[in-house]
């Protein structure tokens, strides 16, 4: 231990010297400075804009989630558990089987697509840094802007998909009108615009994998098939299972897309629980916040069920570095 | 060692995202203590004693050239009101989302002193007890209310007295590709007149290629629930009980019944036949079909006929024939739909409702209303407004707009197709959207999907008439 630096303080300032004998850095500083406290003070913005922006929410959606609505959407009498109650019905058990298959065939062909992709861009083609980028091009653009362009190409009268399957002598597919083909196409939409943000973080993975350890494998001899699936995909085990945890979270909240192609519709094949959540509060005039709150209760036990379970068998066999 | 790190840093960031998708929800408390006066109408001189300038908020749900049109009306108002009276005008999205913020804003208490509430939102602006009824302003100023196309009016009045004024309104119309009649050899000057003769005509109208692929349909329009509530008033049939809500709070809806039915399985049986195509719930879709020449027959507003006209420059002629009735023994007419102008009388001083009042009468003026009606494609509230220049020039232009005007005028005023009145309307309308599409696609027989459609409602009812009454 170092000697006290405090020897040739004033008198006056005795009383901490003591103390400050311990906190060896700042001299002559009032003992309560210390370094736990101050990590306390840096934190406070962020826990309060953590607190009025999270938690306050979260215990507002709880409130609200047990009360009744007047005219205008406040909160009126307590229900108990009446919205949750509500839920224990066909259609919303509809909307849950339609949410886990959103979720599913949204997420998966996406990560298994890019992965897929990205791999087949390790070969040393010409122009490849001009296909990474073209891989990757639907980062760029906003969920909005993407689905007002699939609801542009899945148009049932002028559409591009149409008049491309028309040129080929096949009939016109009613892509958003039927039920069984609108939740695939609304995924394909999904699929596409997540594909860029999985192809740049596999990317990303891919080359930060040592060049030393693929050396090696090919001097065993290994190429093609064998390379990717002995040492390259479980080197990008933790690039895959991060998309898989944050792409279904994602696609739990997805909302922009089922919004501008089909509002849920037809027949109710694309309501999920997100876009429930939001008929219940807004649309159609309707402001039945209580209800909606207890389904985005729903939301948040889905969503932490589902990350407990990746973290619970997918995390096992990631391999971190 | 860096495994936990990183596990530790996806853990938090799991659970931050989780927990951010609760945060959209949220309302805040509120109560309404409506003082008396407040839902009274102040006379001329209260803005004539004013020193200073009064300044109101005016809502509303118009875009594009709609917007267009209000913001030229607005300045137009500003202009002439000699510096005395300031009104601002603001988009607050579609009709669903201005109805939104109006709640919102009642909570907070911070109304805009007028507002544009669309037809099926009328029920809820009364019961909201927030407004001053336009009845007292008329009273007041004996104003003559007498120019307002009656038909119009009905709408929005209850027991004879009007609670908003109408502003904007459409009505349906039926949509004819005249090129498709003469190819079919369908003589386009008699237009069908009833679902029947639609059903029939469609078969002539739809057209197959030589692979069997369907290059036109006879029938499409949009699985709207505006054009069922037109068909069952057509058919002399109340939407709702208790005299389609007028004479009472209605407690139910009743599409579920025969006529609704009917409705439901004449557009199934078109669809299944291959006579009609079915492009869902968006209009835009139904109208594009229409644009792109590949439907012959099509329900829309009087709205869409502009648009309508512009694309078939050149490609084909667009026809307008009256709005089809459900049968041929049907005698009721269409709904006059759009929407109306809301005064707030709580949480606003007598200068504010009064400045509120002088814009809604310059606004249905009829020189104002023929600017408004030649400007938007909406049909002119004031019946005054045709006899104006512009809009005689304007109907030259575009005749097909007539059989609009003919149709408002030859219908005769009824319960029926005063429309219902319910507070929870939007919500019956895309209940009975649910219904016909699940008949259409197939999913349920017509009669069980709009029984099921009904009954999906009838919660929502009940609790809004429990929280008025």
């Amino acid at each position: 231990m170092p000697p006290p630096r405090t020897v040739n303080a004033p008198p006056d300032d005795r009383a901490s010297t003591v103390e400050s004998t311990r906190s060896t850095v700042r001299r002559g500083k009032p003992a309560r400075f210390t370094e736990s406290g101050l990590g306390g003070l840096l934190l406070l913005p962020s826990v309060v804009v953590f607190v009025l922006f999270v938690f306050w929410p979260l215990g507002r959606t709880l409130y609200l989630s047990v009360h009744g609505n007047d005219l205008f959407g406040a909160p009126s009498v307590y229900v108990g558990a009446e919205h949750y109650r509500e839920m224990l019905s066909a259609d919303f058990g509809k909307v849950l089987a339609t949410t886990g298959l959103f979720t599913l065939f949204s997420v998966v062909p996406a990560v298994l697509g890019a992965l897929f992709v990205v791999l087949l861009l390790e070969a040393r083609i010409r122009g490849v840094r001009v296909l990474r980028t073209a891989f990757a091009l639907p980062f760029a653009f906003s969920v909005a802007t993407a689905s007002v362009v699939f609801a542009v190409i899945y148009n049932p009268a002028i559409g591009v998909a149409n008049g491309v399957l028309g040129s080929l002598g096949i009939d016109r597919v009613n892509w958003l009108t039927d039920p069984s083909i609108a939740l695939p196409a609304v995924c394909a939409a999904t699929v596409w615009m997540n594909f860029g943000y999985n192809v740049l973080v596999l990317s990303a993975g891919v080359a930060a994998i040592s060049p030393e350890v693929v050396e090696a494998a090919r001097l065993d001899g290994a190429s093609g098939w064998r390379l990717a699936s002995r040492i390259t995909v479980p080197l990008l085990s933790p690039q895959l299972f991060f998309l898989v945890v944050v792409s279904t979270i994602h696609a739990l909240q997805s909302f922009g897309q089922i919004h501008i192609l089909t509002k849920g519709g037809p027949d109710q094949a694309t309501t999920t629980l997100v876009y429930s959540i939001y008929e219940k509060a807004f649309a159609f005039g309707s402001s039945d916040f209580g209800s909606a709150s207890a389904q985005a209760v729903v939301l948040l036990v889905v969503m932490l069920g589902c990350t407990a379970v990746q973290f619970g068998i997918l995390e096992r066999r990631v391999h971190y570095r | 060692m860096r495994q936990p790190k990183l596990r530790r840093a996806m853990t938090a960031f799991v659970a931050l995202a989780a927990a951010a998708a609760l945060t959209a929800c949220g309302g805040s408390g509120s109560g309404t203590d409506s003082a008396k006066d407040a839902l009274e109408a102040p006379g001329a001189e209260v803005l004539e004693k004013a020193t200073d300038k009064t300044t109101i908020e005016f809502w509303h749900g118009m875009k594009g050239a709609n917007a267009a049109a209000i913001d030229k009306l607005v300045a137009d108002f500003n202009a002439q009101s000699g510096g005395k009276v300031e009104v601002k005008p603001i988009y607050q999205g579609n009709y669903d989302e201005t109805i939104a913020k109006y709640k919102a804003s009642v909570q907070q208490k911070n109304t805009p002193a007028l507002v544009q509430v669309y037809d099926i939102g009328s029920r809820f602006m009364v019961d909201s007890k927030q407004t001053v009824p336009m009845f007292k302003f008329i009273d007041k100023d004996k104003f003559n209310a007498g120019d307002i196309e009656p038909n119009i009016a009905n709408y929005y009045s209850i027991d004879g007295k009007l609670q908003s004024m109408p502003f904007n309104t459409s009505t349906p119309l039926l949509y004819l590709n005249k090129e498709a009649f003469v190819r079919a050899g369908l003589d386009p000057t008699k237009p069908p007149t009833n679902l029947d003769e639609i059903g029939e005509m469609a078969k002539k109208l739809t057209v197959k290629d030589a692979g069997g692929k369907t290059v036109q349909y006879g029938f499409g329009a949009a699985i709207y629930g505006w054009l069922l509530e037109q068909l069952i008033a057509t058919d002399g049939k109340e939407y709702c009980d208790n005299g389609n809500g007028r004479k009472g709070l209605a407690t139910k809806v009743q599409f579920d019944q025969e006529i609704g039915v009917r409705v439901a399985q004449w557009w199934v049986d078109l669809v299944k036949g291959g006579y009609a195509t079915n492009t869902g719930r968006k209009t835009d879709d139904a109208q594009a079909a229409f644009k792109a020449g590949t439907v012959a027959m099509h329900l829309e507003s009087t709205g869409a006929m502009r648009g309508y006209v512009d694309a078939a420059k050149g490609k084909f002629t667009v026809l307008t024939a009256p709005y089809p009735k459900a049968s041929s023994a049907a005698t009721g007419g269409p709904i006059i739909g759009g929407a109306s102008l809301w005064i707030n009388g709580v949480g606003h001083s007598d200068k504010e409702k009064r400045a509120a009042w002088e814009f809604v009468k310059f606004a249905v003026s009829p020189a104002q209303q023929a600017k408004w009606h030649t400007g938007t494609g909406y049909v002119p509230v004031n019946a005054k407004a045709l006899d104006e220049q512009i809009d005689k020039d304007w109907v030259a232009q575009y005749p097909q707009f007539k059989t609009a005007v003919d149709q408002l005028h030859a219908l005769p005023p009824s319960v029926a197709s005063a429309g219902c009145l319910l507070g929870v309307m939007p919500q019956a309308r895309k209940a009975s959207e649910d219904g016909l599409e699940a008949a259409i696609v197939g999913s349920k027989p017509a009669d069980q999907a709009m029984k099921d459609a009904a009954a999906s409602v009838q919660p929502a009812i009940d609790s809004y008439n429990k929280s008025v009454s």
